[in-house]
């Protein structure tokens, strides 16, 4: 199991770098195609909608490698994602107008084939694990949702929140 | 699903920085762009998913479900995966998909992100839920007595502590060592959550839409259960569920999953872990059965 704690270098090349951009550019590509089929949106602003947030994520990626403190991308990613979307910003127009011609669900169609894909690698194992573990799984991943949700539902209606 | 800061990570196992590592190799050595069959087979899933379109099937009267194209795209990519004659989606292809999805993480943090940055008083004001909801995620140490009642021992505390992705696996074998048996329960979970969860929660989200009437910002801030994908797929039926509250629903979503990574590491360690534990020192002499692990332990 877990075969795939592997260490590998953390060397930033310029030939790395040059291949994360092709990936998110055919990521990129992708998307505004499902995004054009399935929500109309058009193909020219979502390109730039992908292109920002294609470049936010590259800024966020590089700097997890090349900042020594052990900071996730994830934080870095959130962090330029927040502050240029951010009222009075003057990037806040521009970049909420062509980020919002992608459609979150597009972006997801498209990341959860390649998860769709890369988690057949997980299927032997997988079949291995019986039904009981299974079942166990099916309720952890439950009341973690339902558990977070009544809370939240609770301090909602608490602090007076309309619906 | 993504990247954390695991405090004092130790060496066994390597697993203090196991994404980054993994996506540096597929990325940076394999030119995985260079397999462009699998990003046309990706492309062709996502046309094809795209045109069938959401389908909504009703139930009774007032419960239906809802399948949307990022179930279509999961499926058929593990169908593609499977299937013996597409020659062209082996393992290798598997992990640089792995790989990439690592990347693309990133993407769907960023888009979240905004969403984030626009709502950004929305979310002040809205603190208090978000922050306490993290503990809801206590909820899974619930599960534990059933995990007992089925069979586990020890596993159990590794499975039932918290959702079981990559930041629990790396705590849990932080704590525990490899090949404890804490170890195997979380690594069983993370395996079945990567093959089951997303699709699971996509239809457990369905389903609590229809018949729960919880606050939509609170089915959104639920959805960041801290796996990218399984927040991804979570959000979806809600979106469809709530029309014209798409930024806020996105901004609570990201923010909350957000939190789940940077905030909710340290509940799993100081809360959770201390918790199922206890737990399981009481329960497990009353409710305990024959253990049903003669576990095999490859690699």
């Amino acid at each position: 199991m877990m075969v795939d704690f592997i260490d590998g270098s953390e060397n930033i090349t310029v030939h790395g770098v040059f291949n994360w951009i092709l990936l998110l550019s055919i990521f990129s590509i992708i998307t505004v195609i499902g995004n054009f089929i399935g929500y109309d949106h058009p193909i020219g602003d979502s390109l730039v909608g992908m292109g920002i947030l294609s470049v936010i994520t590259l800024v966020g990626v590089w700097m997890e490698r090349r900042i020594p403190f052990n900071i996730s991308s994830i934080i870095y990613i959130s962090a330029i994602g927040i502050i240029l979307a951010f009222p009075g910003m003057p990037t806040s127009e521009i970049v909420s107008y062509y980020v919002s011609k992608v459609e979150l669900l597009s972006v997801v169609t498209v990341f959860l084939a390649y998860v769709g894909i890369g988690m057949g690698k997980s299927w032997n194992e997988f079949k291995t694990l019986g039904p009981r573990a299974i079942i166990v799984t099916m309720l952890v991943i439950a009341s973690t949702y339902l558990g977070s949700a009544f809370v939240a539902h609770v301090i909602l209606v608490m602090t007076g929140v309309p619906a | 699903m993504g990247w954390i800061l695991i405090p004092d990570g130790k060496p066994d196992g390597h697993v203090e920085h196991i994404y980054r590592e993994k996506t540096d190799k597929r990325i940076l050595k394999k030119n995985p762009w260079r397999d462009y069959r699998l990003h046309i087979t990706v492309l062709i899933l996502v046309v094809i998913a795209e045109l069938i379109g959401t389908i909504s099937i009703p139930i009774t009267k007032d419960v239906a479900i809802t399948i949307m194209p990022l179930i279509y795209t999961i499926i058929l990519g593990l169908v593609f995966y499977l299937a013996k004659p597409i020659k062209w989606i082996q393992r290798k292809q598997a992990r640089i998909a792995e790989g990439a999805m690592m990347l693309f993480i990133g993407v769907l943090i960023a888009k979240l992100a905004v969403s984030s940055g626009q709502s950004i008083g929305l979310i002040f004001d809205m603190g208090p839920a978000l922050i306490l909801q993290e503990l809801g995620h206590l909820a899974t140490i619930l599960v534990l007595p059933i995990a007992l009642l089925l069979g586990f021992k020890k596993e159990a505390v590794g499975m039932t502590n918290s959702i079981g992705r990559e930041p629990n696996v790396a705590v849990v074998v932080d704590k525990y060592g490899f090949n404890s048996p804490e170890s195997r329960g979380v690594f069983a979970i993370f395996i079945i959550g990567t093959v089951i969860g997303t699709i699971f929660i996509s239809f457990l989200v369905t389903f609590s839409l229809s018949v729960l009437p919880l606050h939509p910002y609170a089915f959104a801030m639920a959805s960041g259960v801290g796996s990218a994908s399984m927040n991804a797929a979570a959000i979806g039926p809600t979106l469809a569920a709530f029309p014209g509250m798409e930024t806020q629903i996105e901004a609570f979503a990201g923010f909350s999953n957000l939190l789940s990574f940077c905030v909710g590491i340290y509940i799993v360690i100081f809360v959770a872990l201390p918790l199922t534990e206890k737990m399981y020192n009481w329960l497990e002499p009353k409710i305990g059965r024959e253990s049903i692990m003669p576990k095999k332990e490859d690699d």
